[in-house]
């Protein structure tokens, strides 16, 4: 094969990634003068390999999306020898290859970000060749077709992380946070190994497809029990409850550009691992008691991280907490095991990265530029930063589902999944989980109103008079995240079309997946239909809401709506000040931590209960991780 | 080509005529009027002429603007136009008996969705003030808005229910799907299982244009309007209008999707119908609502709408869902 054939894409899309970490390596990981020069060039190789690694996998979005080629790619000159699969082997269908887009988007968008955010710390080199090792782990995991590689890249992707969260070893929590993170993460990283040991006693073979080609039928004790620890790990990997705790600590003790990754790219390697696992090894889905699983996972994410978000007073916990509930949406959404539910979920998990990610850099804008990102002490930014403070509306809105933003088409096509399987099943609990979802979105949206409140509206404080807008870099990234938020959510028929349905359809091709690496395949795949209840037209709504503001506006004009006193330099009036019922001016900002007192006030015992629930203390959380697990053993026993 | 030209002209005599702005702002503020002058009576009082929203549109339009320092200028100032066409948006998808300006682009849910867009505005526009009792106002609203979503969804769904069960798809959310169950079924309000989530709805109306009880988040009285503390002027003038748009808008919805039935098929006909069935949705669910309660506390807002309300939507939605 010729080297452009792109059957080498995916492979060369990890491999950049892991030679762009050894590069900076070679030009020297340690700063022991500071040089400028060097810190330039090792800013631009992850930029190079990301970017790089982005193209390939655009690169397959015709063959593999639209053509629904299944690539199984074998390194080195190994194959199927006797029946078994010798070697490692690279399998991407148009489920990996969607992850594994999300994941190089986040990955390049990040280091666009790096640039002027990392500028100033030191050891600049070291964080480019963990970004690097972190961004290959990932990619590795989604395009791998060998659960030990998947093991593998875990462990990768699990120390840089660990090691990029204590990155700023002088924030405080930083190492506490790394610590946390580093206990738990284990604990998962070693229930996959011991899975996968579990699988590989059992059937001798360590390749996915050809796992998913025995396992079925053959379910023994043994193989039920590597489920559960292959589910548990994996969770650990998407940090669902029991383990949000850790991505709140993780994400608040990271640099911002490290929290995109953490929430953008993480987490979707643990949902990818679990529906791997659930629908292809496995191939549970069709029990009634898996889909309770996932979705009530799901729902309890979405709701339980909702509430603590809104009970955060720092900008980045805050935006933690949100990233587990929106991916409480996925999992609920995939959980549904019905097509029109993957697909709901697969958008919102795009979504997810894109809005978050924006999210978050403006998170990191806002430390950037001020030192804190505590919603108690901000106040009155978007004099000084207007930008940043647009770009962050976008976000808002988008997470918060308001229309015509990315966040909504995918809410919405979570909520007609949701009451349709309800209506198809007769079960009453998925009409809750639609009534929690969409609960928890106006919760979502009132966290966020917080966040602009605190942060960029209301009064500025003194201290921030001089406060400037971030750097063109950092606004670049942030821009990039916010057309696409837009773009994605003004489409849904396009994204639904090239990127989601492919990439569902995959999921209900087991078949495909297993003859594509050359085993035989009894799954025939089933008819899936993608139908929608609803009607929403973005683009029409959008055209009619401009044509209105136009009117409304040229008529405000018209009517002298800006005929706007304008104030003299010299003169002090009082009629410029803030109203203060005849007081003296002063500073007075509602704190974010007070606002909704109405609705905090009457769910106190609910709050005062998870105060209690989130000891902060690391036994506590890997207490929890134990008893998830065990929970999960009896359950798979009892319903496999 | 003329074709072509027609009818956009024909949609842009729907945006800016009928059932668009003009109708928006002419039928109101008349309702604004009319609720004004039915709560005077209720407290035995005279009450201002039916005309007098208009009055103080204009007036206000004529005062001068003052932005204050503290304030972000272009949020403060865009925030009332925004939200005032996003309302207006939103009535141009309420079918008024089968006549719907914009056929199927948007369902109940969407409209769930966009009613949120003029609230936001008014809660960034009041955030971008600067104002420590907009700060309080806006909190207060949202708290309102997290309140009233609960019995919103509850009846929404039991309307997509009902209506679905009925067409045989299980359920439906498209308005226009709606409106035409209606039409070959009579009215939902005549279904018994619906009644609870009618009443409920009644009582989302208040909350949701924040009338009285449910008014904590203006509440003139302790904390200066709240979050139009600030504002003055044409800007101002935009709020009361948005705010009379909104009364219009969800009690037109509320026909829509309660009180929907054969109409006559002529739109000017049908409009003047809708228009006196939305006074007299008005006069039930706010005037006087208004004229015997007193102000409520915030929390007091979310655990009513929470529990009695919730509560009142979710016995539709069970009955609904059982198709008794």
């Amino acid at each position: 094969m010729s080297m452009l054939n792109y059957h080498h894409f995916p492979i060369y899309s990890i491999m950049v990634l892991f030679f762009g970490a050894f590069l900076i390596a070679a030009i020297g990981g340690r700063d022991i003068a500071k040089n400028r020069k060097t810190t330039g060039v090792r800013a631009f190789i992850p930029l190079l390999a990301t970017a790089a690694s982005l193209a390939f996998l655009i690169a397959l979005i015709k063959p593999v999306m639209l053509g629904g080629e299944v690539i199984a790619y074998w390194m080195g000159s190994r194959g199927i020898s006797n029946g078994y699969a010798i070697g490692i082997a690279l399998e991407v269908d148009a489920l990996s290859l969607f992850f594994a887009l999300l994941i190089a988007t986040a990955l390049f968008v990040s280091a666009v970000y790096s640039i002027k955010y990392m500028e100033h710390d030191d050891n600049i080199g070291q964080y480019y060749i963990l970004y690097c090792m972190l961004g290959g782990g990932v990619l590795g995991l989604v395009l791998s077709g060998d659960i030990f590689n998947m093991f593998i890249m875990v462990e990768i992707l699990t120390f840089a992380a660990v090691a990029l969260t204590a990155f700023r070893t002088k924030v405080y929590g930083a190492l506490e946070a790394a610590f946390k993170y580093l206990v738990v993460g284990c604990m998962g990283s070693t229930l996959i190994l011991t899975g996968v040991i579990m699988l590989y006693a059992q059937y001798h073979t360590l390749n996915l497809a050809q796992l998913a080609a025995l396992i079925p039928g053959t379910m023994n004790n043994a193989t039920k029990l590597a489920f559960a620890l292959l589910y548990i790990g994996f969770s650990t990997k998407a940090f669902i409850v029991p383990f949000h705790p850790l991505a709140a600590d993780a994400h608040g003790a990271a640099p911002a550009s490290i929290s995109v990754l953490i929430s953008g790219v993480l987490t979707k390697s643990g949902i990818y691992g679990i529906i791997r696992l659930t629908y292809f090894l496995f191939q549970t889905m069709e029990l009634g008691a898996m889909q309770f699983m996932l979705v009530f996972v799901g729902s309890v994410s979405m709701f339980v991280c909702v509430t603590m978000a809104l009970a955060q007073h720092d900008f980045k916990r805050l935006l933690a907490f949100h990233s587990i509930s929106q991916i409480g949406y996925v999992l609920a959404a995939v959980g549904l095991s019905t097509a029109l539910g993957i697909s709901a979920g697969l958008y919102h998990a795009m979504n997810h990265t894109l809005f978050k990610g924006l999210l978050f850099l403006a998170a990191g804008a806002v430390l950037h530029e001020t030192g804190t990102t505590d919603l108690g002490k901000l106040g009155g930014l978007s004099k000084k930063m207007p930008h940043t403070t647009v770009l962050f509306l976008i976000g808002a809105f988008s997470i918060s589902g308001v229309p015509p933003f990315n966040g909504f088409a995918s809410k919405w096509m979570i909520y007609q999944a949701t009451y349709q399987k309800a209506v198809e099943t007769g079960n009453i609990g998925f009409l809750l989980v639609t009534i929690i979802a969409l609960i928890t979105s106006v919760l979502t949206l009132a966290s966020f109103v917080k966040v602009s409140q605190s942060v960029f509206f209301g009064q500025l404080p003194a201290e921030y008079e001089n406060v400037k807008e971030v750097p063109f870099g950092m606004r670049l990234a942030m821009g990039i995240l916010a057309v696409l938020c837009v773009i994605t959510g003004l489409v849904p028929q396009l994204v639904t079309r090239y990127l989601t349905e492919p990439a569902a359809r995959a999921v209900f091709r087991v078949g495909d997946y297993i003859s594509s690496m050359g085993f035989a395949s009894q799954t025939p795949a089933p008819a899936v239909s993608f139908a929608q209840v609803g009607v929403w037209e973005p683009i029409s709504w959008l055209l009619i809401l401009c044509i209105a503001l136009l009117a409304v506006t040229i008529v405000a004009v018209a009517g002298k709506y800006d005929r706007v006193s304008v104030r003299s330099s010299e003169t002090v009036d009082t009629k410029y000040q803030l109203f203060y019922g005849g007081e003296d001016n002063f500073h007075s900002q509602v704190g974010g931590g007070d606002l909704f007192w109405g609705f905090k006030h009457n769910w106190r015992h609910y709050f005062s209960f998870m105060h209690d629930l989130h000891s902060g203390i690391v036994n506590d959380y890997a207490l929890w991780a134990v008893v998830a697990l065990a929970l999960s053993i009896v359950f798979v026993m009892i319903v496999l | 080509m003329t074709s072509i030209l027609l009818n956009a002209l024909q949609y842009l005599g729907y945006i800016l005529i009928f059932p668009g702005f003009l109708f928006c702002f002419v039928c109101g503020m008349l309702l604004c009027g009319i609720d004004r002058k039915l709560v005077a009576r209720m407290q035995k009082r005279v009450g201002p002429p039916i005309l007098q929203p208009f009055y103080d549109f204009f007036k206000l339009c004529g005062k001068e603007t003052i932005i204050p320092d503290a304030a972000s200028r272009t949020t403060f100032l865009a925030a009332p136009l925004v939200g005032l066409a996003a309302l207006v948006v939103i009535q141009l998808f309420v079918p008024i008996h089968g006549f719907s300006a914009f056929y199927g682009m948007a369902d109940v849910i969407v409209i769930l969705y966009l009613l949120l867009i003029p609230a936001l505005a008014s809660i960034l526009g009041a955030a971008a003030s600067g104002s420590p009792y907009a700060g309080i106002g806006l909190s207060r609203e949202m708290v309102t808005i997290i309140s009233c979503e609960l019995p919103l969804v509850l009846i929404l769904l039991a309307i997509a229910k009902t209506v679905g069960n009925a067409l045989g798809t299980g359920l439906c959310f498209s308005l226009s799907a709606i409106a035409d169950y209606q039409l070959v079924h009579g009215s939902l309000i005549t279904k018994a299982r619906m009644i609870p989530a009618a009443i409920a709805m009644l009582l989302v109306i208040p909350g949701e244009t924040g009338n009285h009880p449910f008014d904590a988040a203006e509440a003139e009285t302790e904390i200066c309007e709240g979050m139009l503390a600030e504002y003055s002027g044409g800007p101002l003038a935009v709020f009361k209008l948005s705010h009379a748009v909104k009364m219009l808008t969800l009690t037109s919805l509320f026909v829509a999707l309660f009180l929907g039935g054969v109409g006559t098929g002529i739109t000017a006909v049908d409009g003047v119908v809708v228009f006196i069935l939305c006074v007299i949705v008005t006069a039930v669910s706010i005037s006087f609502v208004h004229a015997v309660t007193a102000r409520l506390k915030i929390e007091q807002i979310f655990k009513y709408y929470w529990t009695v309300v919730s509560g009142l939507a979710l016995v539709s939605l069970v009955l609904a869902w059982y198709g008794l």
